[in-house]
């Protein structure tokens, strides 16, 4: 049986400054017909080029060295621009990471999606409404007709990824690429998506490369699983296999790096004193304007309790209001309610003094604009030293402490990866010796193996310093490793506050039980 | 900073621009001394004489040689132009980061004043502040750094919204840091790439602002061989001898395409993401 796809010792160099750089190494791999293959591999390690190379999207300054491209019998690297006009769409689809940003916001969906079927499938203006009403039922989209006529910004993040499957079935290709479709989406719609994949597939029957990072999720829909690693095809199993028996030590470095909740990083107890405790806390973003009713607030009375040394995850969705209790906890927004630190109550944003800033630190979401581009790594950590009463000497200490190497000082920061860039981020947090870090979704934008080593350090730094942590996150395996308690937040409402080995016990909110069905627990 | 002239000169636009630059310092420089007439000699038999041996870019309607003129006219021009655009830039700078750091009702009365201050046009303004403080190149300066201030807080104010939202600048906030620094250290200097290419092309317009002062009465007079005041004298002689508002006309358009190369060319080089 000819194979859908079929990739062979393909190499492909990118052309940076005079030199080359390898990004793809004699990769090989095949797709059979109705089969799903999964691709997995961190950031950097040529998945995304190789879907683009497959798209026949390559930037300009990529040059293909050896190999083949077979879709099918038609050599993909050989194809003149206007056949592949005609593959693109019809023969190979694709469905991107991020829905957002893949519908043009000028049209309605309804345009879009008949204007795909009537050039792909040849349909007749008619013809192609009747088939997208057809189309968006089958994704299991409420009110197809309704949908239609909006414009993307009119439904969620959910459907518009739904819209864009559609769009890609409905032309009925013989292979669709997935480049991490759910990675830009809250994890309850992402395991939807994923449910509603497995269907279409079961229905279609057609070939996939699905590429994600995320190595559980992979083995749970793909037939096999290729790994890479820097541009390299290191092993390729069946996804039943490779997570029990990964062979090459990358791919067991991958599978251990996949946070577990069975497996708990954290072995002590917090002490009962509580250090922080915020009674009803509300955000409201925004000012009442003339003529218009004030905003509501994005968190309605929140309150909780961190103990010392204790970790307490926060877990929910996007915009369920998690990331704005860390802004009003830093100061970094007003708030109604009150926040008492060690008893001391603080009334607001312009009454948090020096110590109560040096007791509470925060590390950011994107290692890339945590850190000011125009300073070096020295000055960066010698701000809070100045502040907060430390000695400008300690720089080369904090630097190890966060095991990086001293003369790290000297460097940039687009000289560091990052991870290294999260690592000074959390250097520059201990530099004021806090009492509680408040770390707003640190791991997100890491890779599975990065984020395993910044957990790790991040435990290591609370066993020396008793720090207490509040962590942010959506990804519930991950708190569940680690957390002492966990907060659920949806909505900006504080839904459930539990101790972590309750977490599957039946009083917690259906909410919560939801959530934890639809984070993948890694097979085996 | 050797650093970075080495990283400028290494683009072509920075190069070429930088060559340009050097060429208008010198003649601002030695101007008088490497003129090969003088500038204000009258020729009555060379009226309009054209371009050729005897005199380069030819002779204006008094039969002065225009090539003198412009490199003894490059001092009057050329640095005073510099002068307001920075200091029309470093004012606008200051103020539109401040603003949109302040953010809130006070960014808003901020920029709503320079909404009225933009409202009235540049030259206006300037013929104004000239008319109030009184003639003379330093009053002129002052005059067109506040025309040109206001423009410049906008531009500086749309990039310094992105750069506030950046969570470094969070993190300064949560520190508990001063406004100063905040808007010092930690916006202003990753604002500058994109005022210092709009501050290039200011200084052509400052040029022609300088000029229309001349022009009208108000900034240099003649016989004084401003660039400006150059093209507007050979206004009327367009027909009988067009290299005589040509030459000065190209001198200005050099002095704006030489800022503008060395502003793109900066911006690469001030990019520290090139530095690897």
């Amino acid at each position: 049986m000819t194979p859908v796809l079929s990739v062979r010792d393909y190499t492909l160099d990118y052309l940076t400054g005079g030199a080359a750089l390898r990004v793809l190494d004699g990769i090989s791999l095949e797709v059979r017909p109705g089969e799903v293959l999964g691709l997995v591999g961190e950031s950097g390690s040529g998945k995304s080029s190789l879907a683009l190379a497959i798209m026949r999207h390559l930037p300009k300054n990529a040059r293909e060295t050896v190999g083949a491209l077979r879709l099918g019998d038609l050599d993909l690297t050989a194809a003149r621009p206007k056949e592949l006009t005609r593959i693109r769409g019809r023969r190979i689809g694709m469905v991107f990471q991020d829905p957002s940003t893949s519908l043009n916001p000028t049209l309605t969906i309804g345009a879009q999606l008949t204007e795909v079927l009537r050039l792909h499938r040849g349909l007749d203006r008619a013809g192609a409404e009747a088939e997208a009403l057809d189309l968006l039922g089958r994704v299991e989209l409420n009110d197809p007709a309704a949908i239609l006529k909006r414009y993307p910004h009119e439904i969620s993040g959910g459907e518009k990824q739904r819209v864009v499957i559609a769009g890609a079935f409905g032309c009925r290709p013989e292979f669709l690429i997935f480049d991490e479709p759910t990675t830009a989406l809250d994890v309850i719609t992402g395991a939807r998506i994923l449910e509603l994949f497995a269907r279409l597939r079961a229905e279609t029957g057609v070939a996939a490369l699905y590429i994600s990072h995320d190595l559980a999720l992979v083995s749970r829909v793909a037939d096999r699983v290729a790994v890479l690693k820097k541009g390299r095809l290191v092993e390729e199993a069946s996804a039943a296999d490779i997570f029990v028996r990964p062979k090459h030590p990358d791919t067991k470095a991958l599978v251990d790096a996949v946070p577990r909740p069975e497996r708990r990083l954290v072995g002590d107890r917090s002490s009962d004193e509580v250090l922080l405790s915020v009674e009803r806390i509300e955000v409201t973003y925004g000012r009442k304007k003339l003529f218009r009713p004030a905003p509501k607030p994005s968190t309605r009375a929140v309150g909780f309790e961190v103990r010392r040394g204790e970790i307490l995850g926060v877990v929910g969705e996007s915009g369920s209001g998690k990331s704005s209790i860390a802004r009003a906890l830093t100061g970094l927004v007003d708030y109604t309610g009150a926040i008492r630190l060690d008893g001391r109550p603080i009334a607001g944003a312009a009454a948090m003094d020096r110590d109560y800033r040096r007791a509470v630190q925060i590390v950011f979401q994107h290692p890339d604009s945590s850190l000011n581009p125009r300073q070096r790594v020295g000055e960066i950590l010698s701000r809070p030293l100045k502040l907060f009463g430390g000695d400008l000497a300690e720089i080369p200490k904090l630097l190890e402490r966060v095991r990086l190497p001293a003369a790290y000082a000297e460097r940039w920061p687009h000289q560091l990866s990052g991870g290294e860039k999260q690592r000074v981020a959390i250097a520059r947090a201990f530099a004021a010796r806090p009492a509680l870090v408040v770390c707003d979704e640190i791991t997100a934008p890491l890779d599975v193996s990065v984020q395993a080593q910044i957990i790790e350090l991040l435990l290591d730094l609370r066993r020396h310093t008793g720090t207490a942590y509040l962590f942010i996150t959506h990804d519930l395996n991950l708190v569940r490793q680690i957390a002492h308690r966990v907060a659920v937040m949806r909505r900006g409402e504080l839904f459930d506050l539990l101790a972590v080995d309750e977490l599957g016990g039946d009083h917690v909110h259906p909410y919560t039980r939801a959530l934890i069905a639809a984070s993948p627990i890694p097979v085996g | 900073m050797t650093d970075l002239v080495g990283r400028l000169l290494r683009t072509p636009q920075g190069a070429i621009g930088c060559t340009l630059i050097l060429l208008l310092a010198v003649a601002c420089v030695a101007g008088p001394w490497i003129a090969p007439k003088d500038p204000e000699a009258i020729d009555f038999l060379g009226r309009f004489r054209p371009i050729g041996a005897e005199n380069w870019l030819g002779a204006d309607q008094l039969g002065r040689d225009v090539f003198s003129r412009l490199l003894v006219g490059a001092r009057s021009t050329v640095p005073m132009a510099l002068a307001a655009t920075l200091l029309g830039t470093v004012v606008g700078a200051v103020v539109g980061t401040t603003s949109a750091h302040l953010g809130g009702r006070l960014d808003e009365a901020i920029m709503r004043t320079i909404d009225a201050v933009m409202a009235v046009p540049g030259l206006l303004l300037a013929l104004l502040l000239v008319g109030t403080l009184g003639n003379g190149s330093g009053n002129a300066v002052i005059a067109i750094a506040v025309a040109f201030a206001p423009g410049m807080a906008r531009v500086t104010r749309s990039v310094a919204l992105a750069v506030r939202n950046q969570e470094y600048v969070k993190a300064a906030v949560a520190r508990g840091e001063g406004g100063a620094w905040i808007v010092f250290r930690e916006m202003l200097p990753n604002v500058m790439a994109p005022v210092v290419i709009e501050a290039t092309i200011r200084v052509a317009f400052a040029v022609m602002l300088f000029a229309t002062l001349s022009f009208l009465g108000l900034g240099a007079q003649p016989p004084s061989p401003e660039w400006g005041l150059m093209v507007a004298e050979a206004r009327q002689y367009v027909h009988q001898a067009p290299w005589v508002l040509i030459a000065p006309s190209l001198a200005i358009a050099l002095t704006a395409i030489a800022f503008n190369l060395v502003g793109d060319g900066l911006r690469d080089a001030l990019n520290p993401r090139h530095e690897r």
